[in-house]
């Protein structure tokens, strides 16, 4: 039976705004269905029912008492600004890594356990201001490092679609999570494809903006060239919704682009008769799972039958991509973390202090020669690529999805990790040539594997293409159901 | 001296940092694959030495 935590995020908040639904109805909602799911799935860190609950009261009083046209808060303060109330009573579980003033933020690191911000990030922040509030912090890779979701301090997190399986990481709570029915939607953050790999996984839809698009203040770092800030959800709609409350310049986060942040939600019209799909043939889809190819290219197929065309481009620069791309984040994460790898390496998992490691190697000139070459090579990519297509579409994970078993790389580490690093690696290497980048790109489900675990079709356009791309997926997302398909034995 | 043993070495000196586990050395021995991803794009650009800023390329190319 479908249940109110069952509703997508704009239907919850449109719910709520015509009082068919009370903030509290759709918080018990969510908190029954995660402690159902969350001893299987492991999705939730911390979980704050109390602070939830009187959030919840506190916007169905407003609710009642006609102030919330005003733009009340669900915590009871006042917002200004005509986002009011596009998330009016609707409850919220973050990655545990968005930095809320007195709650818990453990970054899913043992090193983190204890750490509780006296400030709260921008985001948060302007989802409270568009009226919706939070109730849990959910599990991820420790400190976003990894596309898998293992997590040797809270333990791993599993696929709702296939408990052996892996969600996908970093964001890997807030993709089980959402998939699973026990949040609307979910603040992710995307290095390397950590939003739209455990969207790929877990069979949800998930975005990464534009690099700069979303403010980044209050928010662990891991790279502060590839790091980003992006939603979970349901569909592309919800998607939508929330990055037209989250996007926009922050004088707090000077990196934020100052471009206006247009109605996502106004873009999705249905209408793709005109886009031009590219689909890259010398990357991307190379060795790729037969049915994860069959799967994108049936999505492929959908789109044009909605009257977009398909055309395949061979695409500039990946080698060049590839080698710098690798190191830019690479570096970054090495010098956020060389104080606690120097004092305390066993406080991390072996996946991380092993990733991080050669980090502490790359020569300088490396690194400055990645970041230099960035903007160049987008120039360049840009010219040539989105002069033939509008966006690109790849399969987002190109393989079957394995097991936690197969890219469990600390169980591996007696008996000789190599293999396992290389099926670890390979999770991620479709998302990651974005962030370097700096593209915006989505992951919206489009099938199943051989093994029942969910497909993602990956859409990447020009740089703040955002409205762009969501309108693709939401055209997509019209015309077939894998968005609205459940898991079902949790 | 192997590669992996130069590497270990320099990352200890330069950062005092030794490596935590076997995973580290295998990926630290893999920047060879690095190197040879460094060196086998070497040259082929033509912005070689241009100043370049990527927040005005993502202006630049915007929709």
């Amino acid at each position: 039976m479908s249940e109110p935590c069952d509703l997508g995020l704009v239907e919850a908040a449109d719910a709520v705004a015509r009082r068919e639904v009370t903030s509290a109805a759709l918080l018990e909602s969510c908190l029954a269905r995660l402690d159902a799911v969350n001893p299987k799935i492991n999705a939730a860190i911390w979980v704050d029912r109390e602070g939830a609950r009187a959030a919840a009261a506190a916007a169905d009083a407003a609710l009642a008492s006609g102030t919330r046209a005003s733009g009340t808060r669900a915590n009871g303060t006042q917002a200004g600004g005509a986002l009011a109330g596009k998330l009016f009573g609707v409850p919220l579980a973050h990655k545990d890594m968005y930095y809320q003033a007195g709650k818990p933020c453990t970054c899913g690191s043992a090193i983190r356990r204890d750490f509780v911000p006296d400030y709260t990030c921008t985001v948060v922040e302007r989802l409270g201001a568009a009226g919706a509030y939070s109730f849990a912090g959910l599990n991820m890779a420790e400190f976003a490092q990894n596309p898998t979701g293992h997590n040797r301090a809270f333990g791993h997190c599993h696929n709702p679609w296939g408990l052996d399986h892996i969600t996908g990481g970093s964001s890997s709570g807030s993709g089980a999570l959402v998939a699973s029915g026990g949040t609307f939607a979910s603040l992710g953050s995307d290095t390397g494809g950590s939003i739209r790999l455990p969207a790929s996984a877990c069979g949800v839809t998930g975005i990464k903006p534009t690099q700069t698009r979303v403010s980044r203040y209050g928010v662990m770092p891991l790279s502060f060239s590839a790091d980003n800030v992006g939603p979970l959800a349901r569909s592309a709609r919800d998607c939508a919704r929330v990055l037209s409350v989250i996007a926009g310049h922050d004088p707090r986060d000077p990196t934020s682009a100052a471009n206006p942040v247009p109605d996502y939600e106004a873009a999705l019209d249905g209408d793709l008769r005109g886009q031009r799909i590219g689909v890259p043939t010398n990357a991307f889809v190379l060795g790729a799972d037969p049915a994860v190819l069959a799967a994108f290219e049936a999505a492929l197929a959908v789109l044009a039958a909605r009257g977009a065309s398909i055309v395949r481009l061979e695409l500039p620069l990946m080698p060049a991509i590839a080698a710098y791309g690798g190191v830019v984040s690479r570096v970054e994460g090495a010098t956020i973390h060389a104080r606690w790898m120097r004092e305390r390496p066993q406080d991390y998992a072996v996946h991380l202090s092993g990733r991080m490691y050669p980090g502490f190697a790359v020569p300088g000139t490396y690194y400055v020669e990645a970041l230099a070459r960035r903007g160049p090579i987008l120039k360049a990519f840009a010219a040539e690529v989105f002069a033939k297509v509008d966006l690109l579409a790849t399969p987002t994970i190109p393989t079957a999805l394995p097991t936690l078993a197969e890219t469990d790389i600390d169980a591996a580490e007696a008996s000789g990790p190599a293999e396992t690093i290389a099926r670890f690696l390979a999770v991620s290497v479709n998302t990651r040539p974005f962030n370097y980048l700096g593209l915006p790109a989505v992951s919206l489900p489009c099938g199943f594997d051989g093994n029942g675990l969910p497909v993602g079709l990956q859409l990447a356009g020009r740089p703040f293409a955002e409205a762009r791309v969501l309108k693709v997926a939401d055209g997509y997302q019209r015309e077939t159901d894998w968005h609205r398909r459940k898991p079902a034995g949790i | 001296m192997s590669f992996l043993a130069e590497t270990e070495a320099m990352i200890a000196a330069w950062h005092g940092i030794a490596p935590p586990n076997a995973a580290a050395r295998v990926m630290a021995a893999d920047l060879v694959a690095t190197i040879r991803a460094f060196e086998a794009v070497r040259g082929q650009m033509r912005f070689e030495d241009e100043p370049a800023s990527f927040e005005a390329a993502l202006q630049e190319t915007k929709e």
